[in-house]
């Protein structure tokens, strides 16, 4: 982020202290992509409406219980951005009639996990940055279906034990480049960001809410179910996944990549990876060297693009 | 018919339980039914299993509201309405708590007459909770009494295999020894009579006013209704803020509570909500001055 940018989000302290998300949800204890949507949550202000794709999330607002002030719409995984075009066509019609003011005009934000993102609700994400709809779509990564038991999705990373990738060398596809992908449809606003970095989060999210046009925004979300890991570790490895490379933080705009955060000095893989049973199997009865030096080099392959691109 | 319940919190591995006793039903040559409630899922919230066993087919579905046998994997959910511990017991339902109190303590504070076990399963605590379900099912297949030491270890062979080695054999250590532990035990629990449709007498009848369908419909006309829900229940840890040491930074425990369970009030201090907080210990491992420590739930709980 450039240094001219305008922000109220500093430094931590900057931070809403007020928390708008309500407690007694039924998401995990220690549930990372709980932690990124209440954040998100105290940036973004009431006047929002969530369209929520089937997900762990989905069980966020069960009837009567809601954690959110204000409306929640709940689709199939694939139809979520469909979900938010009827929402915003339906606001934009009382606007032009009259019927609500323009003050009361509400922010429509898609959320939904990796599996709707990543894979089964891409196709209309596509349409709806195609048609340029005006909207935030908020996408907490846990790298699997995580709701239903781990299984794993086009947002798993190489080599993790999943419920469906039980074998010696875990999943055996690669994570893939979903902001890549976004970023291609040259949207307005496209971004990386982790809740155990909250002052880069509130800045992107800020960023976003200020501008028009389709605004997607992929949280990685640690998940101490589906990872494997103890809750209180949440943050630790959020924030291991940053100083490992493994979680690059960044933001499209205007055709233009960025990074916001570049780790100095980047720490090995394997301090991200041992930490989280899903990896048990690359450390344990045997050090597995050879997918752990692919891991690496993967990493260190996106870096060195990112450095030359950078100068 | 066996008819089996099992509680415990999400992660204490009650539906592994409920298939390593299935399995080893099976092996026995049982018709078999194993199942865990759908829905609540959550780690440390609440969970449900249930297993049904008979020589001939099963026609029951559903949950268990009769139960043979009760096994509870954490003793801090039997005084939890919404737990339903004891719902539907009998004087002939055998109960299994997993517990550092005697069962005289337990048959006192429950006020019950029937059957009742403790297992000191000495892994209630810390990172080798996973052995409870699996030391559980071996101490209820005992119980039934027409389990063989053999079906076990092939159940747990069977439903463990993913495991893996160290963590297989150190989880079949523990079915068997709380099998043998049970040896005095064995055959306690006894079959429920077969329930058939015909004997199924209907709750009496209750008829309820039509509301308006402003009352009825589905509109919530207030935000945040969730703080209704007391996940607080979900805890077996307790975070505990030492103001003498809390430097009112305020903004690391708050912020990095997924939960929105901890507040700032005015002067700055950090106040967690004991009614919400889920016990997942963030705000432990990220508290600067170290100001932030977790306790067992149930020594809290002591006046």
């Amino acid at each position: 982020m450039s240094d001219e940018t305008i922000t109220l989000y500093k430094h931590m302290k900057d931070l809403p202290s007020n928390r708008l998300l309500g407690t007694g949800t039924p998401m995990c204890a220690g549930c990372g992509g709980l932690l990124a949507i209440h954040q998100a949550y105290d940036i973004l202000g009431e006047k929002t409406v969530f369209v929520n794709a089937a997900g762990c999330m989905t069980l966020l607002a069960v009837y009567p219980y809601t954690p959110f002030r204000g409306s929640w719409l709940y689709t199939s995984m694939a139809s979520a951005p469909a979900g938010a075009q009827g929402v915003r066509d339906a606001l934009d019609i009382q606007l032009a009639r009259g019927r609500i003011k323009p003050e009361e005009d509400l922010q429509v934000v898609v959320l939904t996990g990796d599996g709707a993102a990543y894979g089964m609700g891409m196709s209309s994400t596509s349409s709806a940055i195609e048609h340029g709809l005006d909207f935030i779509y908020l996408c907490y990564d846990n790298e699997g279906y995580a709701n239903t038991g781990q299984q794993s999705s086009p947002a798993t990373p190489h080599g993790a034990r999943t419920s469906t990738s039980t074998g010696p060398q875990g999943f055996g596809g690669h994570k893939k480049d979903l902001f890549a992908i976004w970023a291609a449809h040259r949207p307005a606003y496209v971004a990386t960001v982790i809740a155990t970095e909250p002052v880069d989060l509130a800045r992107k999210i800020e960023k976003a809410k200020g501008l028009k046009g389709s605004r997607l925004i992929i949280a990685l979300s640690p998940c101490p179910t589906g990872w494997d890991f103890d809750p209180r570790e949440t943050v630790e490895i959020g924030r291991l996944a940053v100083k490992t490379g493994m979680w690059p933080l960044k933001e499209y705009e205007n055709g233009k990549v960025t990074h916001t955060r570049v780790p100095p000095k980047r720490a090995p893989v394997e301090e991200y990876l041992e930490k989280q049973g899903r990896f048990a199997h690359l450390f344990h009865p045997r050090r597995n060297e050879a997918m752990l030096a692919e891991i690496q080099a993967r990493v260190d392959d996106y870096w060195a693009g990112v450095e030359a691109d950078h100068g | 018919m066996y008819r089996i319940r099992f509680h415990g919190r999400g992660g204490q591995g009650m539906k592994t339980a409920s298939r390593i006793l299935g399995s080893a039903f099976f092996q026995q040559g049982y018709e078999v039914q194993d199942a865990p409630r759908y829905g609540a899922e959550r780690r440390g919230a609440p969970v449900f299993a249930y297993v049904r066993a008979a020589r001939r087919t099963i026609q029951e579905r559903g949950i268990i509201l009769e139960p043979d046998l009760v096994i509870v994997a954490d003793d801090s959910l039997v005084p939890m309405p919404a737990a339903g511990v004891l719902q539907g017991v009998t004087p002939r339902t055998v109960l299994l708590i997993s517990s550092g109190e005697t069962p005289e303590t337990w048959r006192h504070r429950l006020n019950i007459a029937g059957p009742l076990l403790t297992l000191q399963a000495e892994a209630a605590a810390g990172a080798e909770q996973h052995f409870v379900g699996t030391a559980l099912a071996g101490a209820a297949a005992r119980l039934v009494g027409v389990i063989t030491l053999l079906a076990l270890e092939q159940a747990v062979q069977l439903e463990l295999a993913g495991l893996g080695g160290e963590t297989l054999s150190s989880n079949l250590d523990q079915a068997l020894a709380a099998y043998e532990l049970m040896a005095p035990q064995a055959g306690l629990v006894s079959e429920g009579e077969a329930l058939a449709a015909a004997a199924y007498q209907r709750p009496d009848w209750v008829e309820l006013p039509l509301d308006e369908a402003d009352a009825a419909a589905a509109a919530i006309h207030a935000g945040a209704t969730s703080v209704e829900v007391r996940t607080g229940l979900w805890r077996t840890l307790r975070p505990v803020i030492d103001y003498q040491r809390c430097n009112r930074c305020w903004w690391v425990c708050s912020e990095f509570c997924p939960d929105s369970a901890i507040r700032v009030n005015a002067e700055h201090f950090p106040e967690i909500d004991y009614d919400h907080c889920k016990g997942c210990l963030i705000c432990v491992a990220q508290c600067p001055a170290h100001a932030i420590s977790a306790i067992p739930e149930s020594s809290e709980a002591q006046p």
